[in-house]
């Protein structure tokens, strides 16, 4: 016994006392928060703005005026200061950003401020042109054809000419009710103009179309109502979505629930496979360098490799309880939502890794013990890794409907029983109370089965050198031993 | 005390080939056993079923007085043939490592592990990683650990291959003080010369089967070739031999490259034909012939005399050019 705490010892100390697995362990949350921070900070450069002239051949003779009120340089000075104030109206209100606010300090404040005045700056800078009623559509859209989608220069000099990007064309009947319907308007955009900016352009042509409809109508004038009161009336509501909990109103999180048993298999299958593929190699490193000819002289095969498979075991958790507790830690630092993870499922997940760890273990201590060198171990890895891939490319299935039959019937089978299950029990619908000692008694069963041939594996492969052995000749030594 | 190693009527083959054949042997504790033979004669077979790494398919292994070496790991030391260090690990705390596998204290460890490496003058590697060491200073690390926790059995599987002169001779030395402890040791070889040089029962197999197995004195007694060597100083031996030819109780005298062998008949006095050619010319040199165990070997293997003499020199050869590239 104490001997293979020995070899467990060694085999942790090997593993997590390497610059490689500190900077992996380390690097990868770090690399994460940057990588998601680089994304954040990156949307703020919208790139150099985009310079030209959007044309308009008003019909109606309604709609221009305020097409034209629309494009001017105060309109956008308001309508930034007002998303400025939102942004910061919300900032106020989730303790979350104000947390992250906190964290960051004045130099975290200082950075949000700036970023928004650069948003509020980097709109493209489009002029209106308004175009006489009655010119020709067909000829007024050449310039479109050949607008260049150019960037304002760095000194802010402007081109010589019109830089046409769009045309837009109001009949008279987009504003004018024409036999109970109205008639839609124009837009025509130069190639390759961002679908932000068009999106732009056309918000504000279908607002100065209403705008002017609301006040052309009779009927409006008649019942005494304003055009304000009436967009108003038409606003369309929106609430604050709250989730009930046992411990009060919490602000509801919609996607991320969803997110949570994913994140659940994701870790699962990270300390796994980490602490599995490092059993691998230091079981063929031994094999290799014929140490364990060595180890064999003083402790049994059965000894060196539970002590080792606890070894890694150790490995395993230690991956599992850094990124878990990093994840709970978030979530309740940051969404005040530790309801979410359930303690339950916490331990559900320390079950299931045991399970599942030991399976692969097992499989992978076989596979290390049998062949002479990395290379012939890539080989008999690849069905290993393929079944174990399959939690993988259906998680979304099971995440979806945790009591489909496929779902109920992968936490049956050997392999994929632990990361089905982790899924199911991580996700918000219950799952059937009989099903979870009966997937357990699956999981302790297949890990049974496979530690019984991995240690008849392990007995005779440890010693075996030559010809790399398939899979029908791993099959023979369980049977011979 | 029962002996220290004993088999019975052990076998163990491999498909369809026999490795060891119906092997008995008892080894008394406290010897010096040298264990020869050439490549493929089953020396390492033998030696993994003594220490249970494989088992026999028959017959019964007894080590130290029990059935199974599993249950007396700790009381031996083991050098085996193909061996290996962790590459990444430092050679103090491979050491340290063993040892603990071997189930010793952790208290006065280190000193024991630094003792050995000034011993076997590693004295500065305590901190190298293994793989910064050279083959030869690896093989030597590999003896501190098979011997670090004070074995009462020491199985040594080839543990000359791969050295220079000078640490042969240092390791023959580390063997010795070993056996001058009361340590039973044995120990591998396909050189002969080295077990001539050291051990005090040479055991011989070919081919899964024991050819030999007694003490290296009873063996020179046994193979007795009788016969004189006389290496005259100055004289030429074809002249001589036909004179010497007619000593009393020489019934042949073979001349060799720049000496006469006499073989003599049964019941010859070797000290009077001594005396008889001493007389007959100025000696440079002149003994009585020893048997060495090559020749016993062949002797012993018949048949195939030629091939096996034909691999044997193409071992020592080996040897010998491993040693002078070394």
């Amino acid at each position: 016994m104490n001997k293979m705490m020995w070899i467990a010892w060694r085999e942790f100390c090997t593993t997590v006392f390497t610059k490689g697995f500190l900077l992996g362990v380390v690097m990868m949350p770090l690399m994460l928060v940057v990588v998601g921070g680089a994304v954040v900070w990156m949307k703020n450069f919208s790139g150099p703005r985009i310079q030209g002239t959007v044309a308009v051949i008003d019909q109606s003779g309604q709609v221009a005026p305020r097409l034209e009120e629309r494009f001017s340089p105060d309109f956008e000075k308001k309508e930034a200061e007002e998303l400025a104030a939102r942004v910061q109206e919300e900032i106020k209100k989730s303790e979350a950003a104000q947390a992250a606010m906190a964290l960051g300090g004045p130099q975290a404040q200082e950075q949000t401020k700036a970023a928004m005045e650069q948003a509020t700056k980097a709109g493209p800078e489009i002029s209106l042109v308004v175009l006489p009623r009655d010119a020709d559509v067909e000829k007024e859209k050449e310039p479109v054809k050949n607008a260049s989608i150019k960037r304002a220069s760095e000194d802010g000099s402007k081109e010589e000419g019109e830089n046409r990007l769009a045309l837009i064309v109001v009949p008279p009947g987009a504003v004018r009710m024409e036999g109970g319907k109205f008639e839609q308007y124009q837009a025509f955009f130069a190639q390759r103009l961002d679908g932000e900016v068009q999106q732009k352009i056309q918000r504000r042509v279908s607002d100065s179309i209403v705008d002017a409809r609301l006040e052309t109508d009779e009927r409006l004038a008649q019942a005494g109502l304003s055009p304000r009161e009436v967009r108003e009336l038409i606003a369309r509501p929106w609430a604050e979505a709250k989730t009930l909990t046992p411990g009060g109103e919490k602000k509801a999180l919609g996607e991320l629930t969803m997110l949570i048993p994913m994140a659940f298999m994701i870790l699962l299958m990270m300390s796994v496979m980490t602490s599995g593929s490092a059993l691998l190699t230091t079981t063929v490193e031994e094999k290799s360098t014929r140490v364990i000819e060595v180890l064999l002289s003083a402790v049994s095969p059965m000894q060196l490799m539970t002590g080792k498979i606890l070894g890694q075991m150790g490995v395993g958790i230690l991956i599992l309880v850094v990124y878990a507790g990093m994840g709970v830690g978030s979530v309740a630092y940051f969404l005040n939502r530790l309801d979410l993870v359930s303690g339950a499922s916490l331990a559900y997940l320390g079950v299931f890794f045991l399970i599942a760890y030991f399976l692969f273990a097992s499989m992978m201590a076989a596979i290390g013990s049998a062949v002479n060198d990395m290379r012939e171990a890539q080989t008999l890895m690849t069905p290993v890794m393929m079944v174990m891939m399959i939690p993988w490319m259906i998680w979304f299935v099971i995440q979806r409907a945790p009591n489909s039959t496929v779902a109920v019937v992968l936490s049956f089978v050997p392999v994929t029983n632990p990361f089905v299950m982790v899924i199911r029990l991580s996700g918000s619908e219950p799952v059937p109370t009989w099903q979870i000692p009966v997937a357990i008694g699956v999981g302790l069963l297949s890990v049974v089965g496979a530690a019984w041939a991995a240690a008849k594996i392990f007995r005779i492969g440890a010693l075996m050198y030559g010809k790399p052995p398939n899979f029908a000749t791993l099959v023979r030594w369980v049977r011979m031993a | 005390m029962p002996p220290a190693i004993e088999l019975r009527r052990v076998r163990k083959t491999f498909g369809t080939k026999v490795a060891v054949d119906d092997f008995d042997l008892t080894i008394e504790p406290g010897t010096l056993v040298g264990f020869i033979g050439p490549n493929g004669a089953g020396k390492t077979t033998t030696i993994r079923m003594i220490m249970s790494i494989i088992f026999a398919d028959s017959g019964d292994i007894h080590v130290l007085g029990k059935t199974s070496a599993v249950e007396s790991k700790d009381r031996i030391g083991y050098l085996p043939e193909e061996r290996g260090l962790y590459k990444k690990m430092k050679v103090g705390a491979f050491l340290t490592y063993i040892a603990r596998l071997k189930g010793m204290d952790a208290t006065g460890l280190d000193r024991k592990v630094r003792g050995w490496l000034e011993r076997a003058g590693l004295g500065d590697c305590v901190k190298k990683k293994c793989e910064e060491l050279s083959k030869g200073m690896q093989q030597k690390v590999q003896f501190i650990a098979s011997v670090i926790h004070e074995p009462e059995l020491l199985i040594l599987d080839e543990p000359f291959s791969g050295l220079d002169p000078v640490n042969r001779k240092l390791l023959r030395e580390m063997i010795h003080e070993q056996h001058a402890m009361g340590r039973t040791i044995i120990f591998s070889t396909h050189a002969m010369f080295e077990a001539e040089q050291l051990c005090q029962r040479v055991l011989m197999v070919n081919r899964g089967a024991k050819v030999l197995d007694d003490t290296l004195q009873d063996i020179w007694r046994k193979y007795d070739p009788k016969a004189v060597v006389v290496e005259p100083l100055t004289d030429a031996p074809d002249l001589l031999a036909p004179a010497m030819r007619e000593i009393a109780g020489v019934h042949e005298a073979v001349v060799t490259r720049n000496a006469v062998e006499l073989r003599l008949t049964d019941g010859a006095d070797s000290a009077r034909v001594m005396a008889e050619a001493a007389r007959m010319t100025t000696v440079r040199r002149m003994e009585l012939k020893r048997p060495n165990l090559e020749d016993i070997f062949i002797n012993l293997v018949g048949g195939s005399a030629e091939a096996i003499r034909a691999e044997l020199a193409d071992l020592n050869g080996a040897a010998a050019a491993q040693e002078a590239s070394a």
